[in-house]
């Protein structure tokens, strides 16, 4: 009996250890800044700054000065907040592009747990809809991408304009979606401009400053840029037998996952991403602690639906068409093996279909996600988006959000077209 | 670079010119305002261990009083005409009326500080000027000196909006015709700070104070008035200036707009006292600045560390006036010497505020106590002279230096908030640096030099500490200094 007890009690205890951990392990980790980047509304934010750093600030706009200001949203603020002018083709001094550092002065401060965030101006986007709707997709697809969410920005309690408050890629951002954030981050920041001979993943030869800090711009560890990993990854895109190339590039990609990147952007018609008009462009670069395996991460999707309303972007634009020193070595080299090229138009056919998810024909047509989903962004920010004309008239922005609608509407098939006719083809010769 | 200097060096200690006399147009400079260090009272308690210089030939950048006739050792040629000599520094001269003396200055310096510093070179010419000076008719002093390291701008710096360093240092007339009233116009220092105006060469340590270097205004544009009196028992300067000082500007800060500065100083225990008490020199500086916040960018003071020069006080944004005040109390005697020194800065910021509302002023002070001991037991000038130089039947002479410092940054008035590091803060986080510098100087002859320092600093805002643990900064510096 007392045996019998004292199993009982020992079996008690253990199952006591255990619970706590059971629980603890299917509880959702709770993410504070969640609330900032709830897509569901549209957000209020308020900056308190000196009115000479305001005229600095849309004066000296291709200036990186920082500047304090109070940050204000809902009914949280805080104090000792620095913002600057941001952005290379949307810098703007009539709207500025800004970037706001929590810890601009104070190391420490975090707002909801976030470093710094992004407020998009997008000047280039009559529509304020790509790099949402473009990122949204990217995580619907299941890769990692930044969240975003629309906000009216007021300095002073003056309306300063629509923005799209996008997550900032740094440290906090790699461990919530890598789980570790001590290795090497870089901005891919090469002068694409015109005069300019792209960067392509062409091997430039073997001294490693050749590639950091331009194009590979450290982020993350500046005093430890470890840019001999950048160098045989360049060297292997670029200079690797075919024998050996898939086995090679392993160690320094994971290639469905960036074919899958690739085919996310193609489906989007971006025009300058990894396969951009300019050269490569538009992503960030991390590499994995103790590891050489690095991993694209997606940024400015402000080009995507690039010729909207057509929907009949190629999805090869730029990778058999298209100047042949823009187009990208690595994209070039992987396509041409079958399994790849077909991994590249299943996940477009993937896209195709999740786009078009729920769309019904018949006497009631029901649109697919992604026209839904346009058009439930649209309703968000129209009137906040008619009250701002700094950069765009009303007309514009309606023009544009009717293209964009278009495009979503087509897009699925005219995708699902193309890749018939590629599949039917074969690889990259 | 440095082997190059050292064979300069021994080159000029064989080939020491001439040993004549020679007298040089006053200097405004701290040591220049002392009545003559050879004047000075000295200490009775111990004058056998006292060493005299064998030679009387100045050193080249050794500030001479114009008054005082030194005792040629080789007889000068008499008549006019033009005619060419080497005993202070090469001079061309003309009779008694025309004279340009050529001058050099070379400092190499080693540093070695905390792992992981940025932009800390290990070995650098860190000043390479090179000038001229003499007078026209001995009415008409000028002075024209000239850094030849200044870094060109790029392109880059230019977008980003940087300012260029003037590579001019000193270009100045002086006019002696009313001794107690001479007038100076040009680029020179303005009057303020005891360790400031202390000529470059001659310091005690490698580097300046802090305060000296990040509070005191240094070289601006402008005109002044100064004289002594009571035979350099007091002494004055007073002068408007263009703005205040290179070191209140940077790449990036605009810096003050009109300043008046003004200093005296003066031996007030001369008459009244007998032995060390009699040396103890005092002085007093004040200036004023116009303050506008035309640059987009804070106008306000900034502080850095020592060798590594990050920024643990960043400006702040500033509008109004900017008001300095500086006290200092200078003392040797015979081998040993001490100074020491208090700043204080504080700068309006009218209409700074996020709602353009006035703040508390920004306020910045320093302090330091320096020490120096001349193991070799000759009195304690600046330069300091060996009594007999090294390879010239001597070792040269040999000194070490001590100085505890502080440097810090604040606001004015009562704390209403909480402090925060951002520009525009109402109240400002207070932050500083304590160092503490100890080191040694060899001076081989008088024309070289050799200093170690060995530096302890200590950021008060662990925040803006670049070491990561939060811990002390340590540096060592060695520096070969040459001039001609």
């Amino acid at each position: 009996m007392l045996l019998n007890r004292a199993r009982a009690f020992i079996l008690i205890l253990a199952l006591g250890a255990l619970l706590p951990h059971a629980v603890v392990s299917q509880t959702p980790a709770v993410d504070p800044s969640d609330s900032f980047f709830d897509d569901t509304v549209l957000h209020d934010v308020r900056l308190a700054i000196n009115g000479r750093d305001l005229e600095s600030l849309h004066v000296n706009f291709l200036s990186n000065e920082y500047y304090p200001v109070n940050f204000a949203w809902r009914d949280k603020s805080m104090p000792g907040v620095g913002i600057r002018s941001r952005g290379t083709g949307s810098r703007s001094g009539v709207k500025p592009g800004l970037r706001i550092d929590f810890d601009r002065y104070a190391t420490d401060q975090k707002f909801l747990g976030l470093k710094s965030v992004i407020f998009r101006n997008q000047t280039q986007d009559p529509s304020h809809l790509r790099e949402r709707l473009a990122m949204l997709f990217f995580r619907r697809m299941g890769l990692k991408a930044e969240r975003q969410a629309h906000a009216r920005l007021f300095f002073n309690n003056n309306y300063a304009g629509l923005y799209t408050i996008v997550e900032s890629v740094d440290k906090i951002f790699l461990k919530k979606n890598f789980g570790e954030d001590t290795s090497n981050l870089y901005e891919f920041a090469f002068d694409n401009s015109v005069g300019h001979v792209p960067f392509i993943f062409k091997y430039l030869g073997s001294d490693a400053n050749l590639y950091v800090p331009v194009p590979f711009k450290p982020e993350t560890k500046e005093t430890d840029t470890q840019p001999q990993y950048i160098e045989r990854l360049i060297w292997t895109i670029d200079q690797a037998g075919d024998a050996a190339w898939r086995q090679s590039i392993a160690e320094y990609l994971d290639l469905p996952k960036f074919i899958r990147h690739l085919a996310i952007e193609s489906f989007l018609a971006e025009e300058d991403g990894i396969t951009g008009d300019y050269g490569p462009n538009n992503f960030y670069f991390y590499r994995y602690e103790n590891k050489s395996l690095f991993q694209f991460i997606p940024w400015d999707k402000s080009n995507t639906f690039w010729e909207a309303p057509s929907p009949n972007y190629f999805i090869l634009r730029n990778v058999e068409d298209g100047p042949v020193d823009h187009r990208n070595r690595l994209v070039q080299r992987a396509l041409k093996y079958p399994d790849l090229w077909t991994l590249f138009l299943d996940t477009l056919e993937e896209c195709a279909n999740s786009a078009s998810a729920g769309a019904t024909t018949g006497a009631n047509p029901q649109p697919g996600w992604l026209s839904s989903e346009v058009q439930r962004e649209y309703l968000q920010i129209r009137d906040a988006a008619l009250a701002d004309t700094l950069i765009f008239t009303n007309a514009q922005f309606e023009q544009a959000v009717a293209d964009i609608k278009a495009f979503a509407a087509g897009r699925s098939d005219a995708v699902k077209a193309q890749v018939a006719t590629y599949r039917a083809r074969g690889p990259l010769p | 670079m440095l082997i190059r200097l050292l064979l300069a060096a021994w080159l000029c200690v064989i080939a020491a010119p001439g040993q004549a006399a020679d007298v040089q147009n006053d200097q405004p400079t701290a040591e220049a305002a002392k009545p003559g260090k050879n004047a000075k009272p000295k200490d009775q308690s111990k004058p056998k261990k006292q060493k005299k210089p064998k030679s009387n030939v100045p050193a080249p950048d050794e500030p001479i009083n114009p008054e005082e006739q030194i005792e040629p050792t080789v007889a000068e040629p008499s008549g006019g005409g033009w005619r060419f000599s080497w005993k202070q520094h090469p001079s061309i001269r003309y009779g008694s009326v025309f004279r340009l003396d050529g001058q050099a200055k070379f400092q190499e310096d080693g540093h070695s500080t905390y792992e992981g510093a940025v932009d800390v070179p290990g070995w650098e010419l860190h000043r390479n000027r090179i000038g001229i000076s003499g007078y026209l008719s001995k009415k008409i002093e000028y002075e024209i000196e000239r850094e030849l390291t200044e870094k060109e701008l790029t392109d880059k710096d230019i977008l980003a909006g940087v300012t260029e360093a003037s590579h001019w240092k000193d270009v100045n007339v002086n006019l002696t015709f009313v001794k107690n009233a001479q007038v100076q116009i040009g680029k020179f220092k303005v009057p303020f700070g005891l360790d400031q105006l202390t000529g470059v060469t001659h310091n005690d340590f490698i580097y300046r104070s802090l305060g000296a270097s990040y509070l005191a205004p240094a070289r601006d544009i402008g005109a002044m008035v100064h004289g002594r009196f009571f035979k350099r028992g007091l002494n004055y300067w007073a002068g408007f200036f263009q703005h205040d000082g290179d070191n209140a500007r940077s790449k990036k800060i605009q810096g003050g707009d009109e300043t008046f500065a003004a200093r005296v100083t003066g031996m007030p225990f001369r008459k009244i006292a007998s032995g060390s008490v009699a040396a103890i020199e005092v002085g007093s500086s004040f200036a004023i600045s116009a303050l506008s916040d035309d640059s987009f960018r804070p106008n306000g003071l900034r502080g850095r560390t020592v060798v590594s020069q990050d920024t643990f006080a960043e400006p702040v944004y500033v509008k109004g006036r900017r008001r300095r005040w500086e006290a200092d109390a200078d003392w040797a005697s015979g081998p040993i010497a001490a100074r020491t020194e208090y700043t204080w800065v504080s700068d309006d910021r009218l209409g700074q505020g996020l709602g353009d509302e006035n703040l508390p002023d920004a306020r910045a002070r320093s302090w330091y106590v320096s020490g120096v001991w001349v193991v070799t037991a000759e009195d304690k000038t600046r330069p300091l002279k060996a009594a007999s130089e090294f390879l010239q039947g001597g070792w040269g002479a040999v000194e070490v230096v001590a100085r505890l410092e502080r440097l810090w940054y604040d606001s004015a008035g009562p704390s209403t908030g909480v402090a925060f590091r951002n520009p525009r803060a109402e109240t400002i986080l207070p932050t500083g640096d304590r160092v503490v510098t100890v080191g040694a100087n060899w001076i081989l002859n008088r024309f070289t030099k050799l200093q170690i320092n060995v530096i302890r600093e200590h950021l008060e805002d662990a925040d803006r500490n670049p070491v990561t643990n939060g811990g002390a900064l340590w540096s060592r510096i060695v520096r070969l200094q040459f001039v001609l």
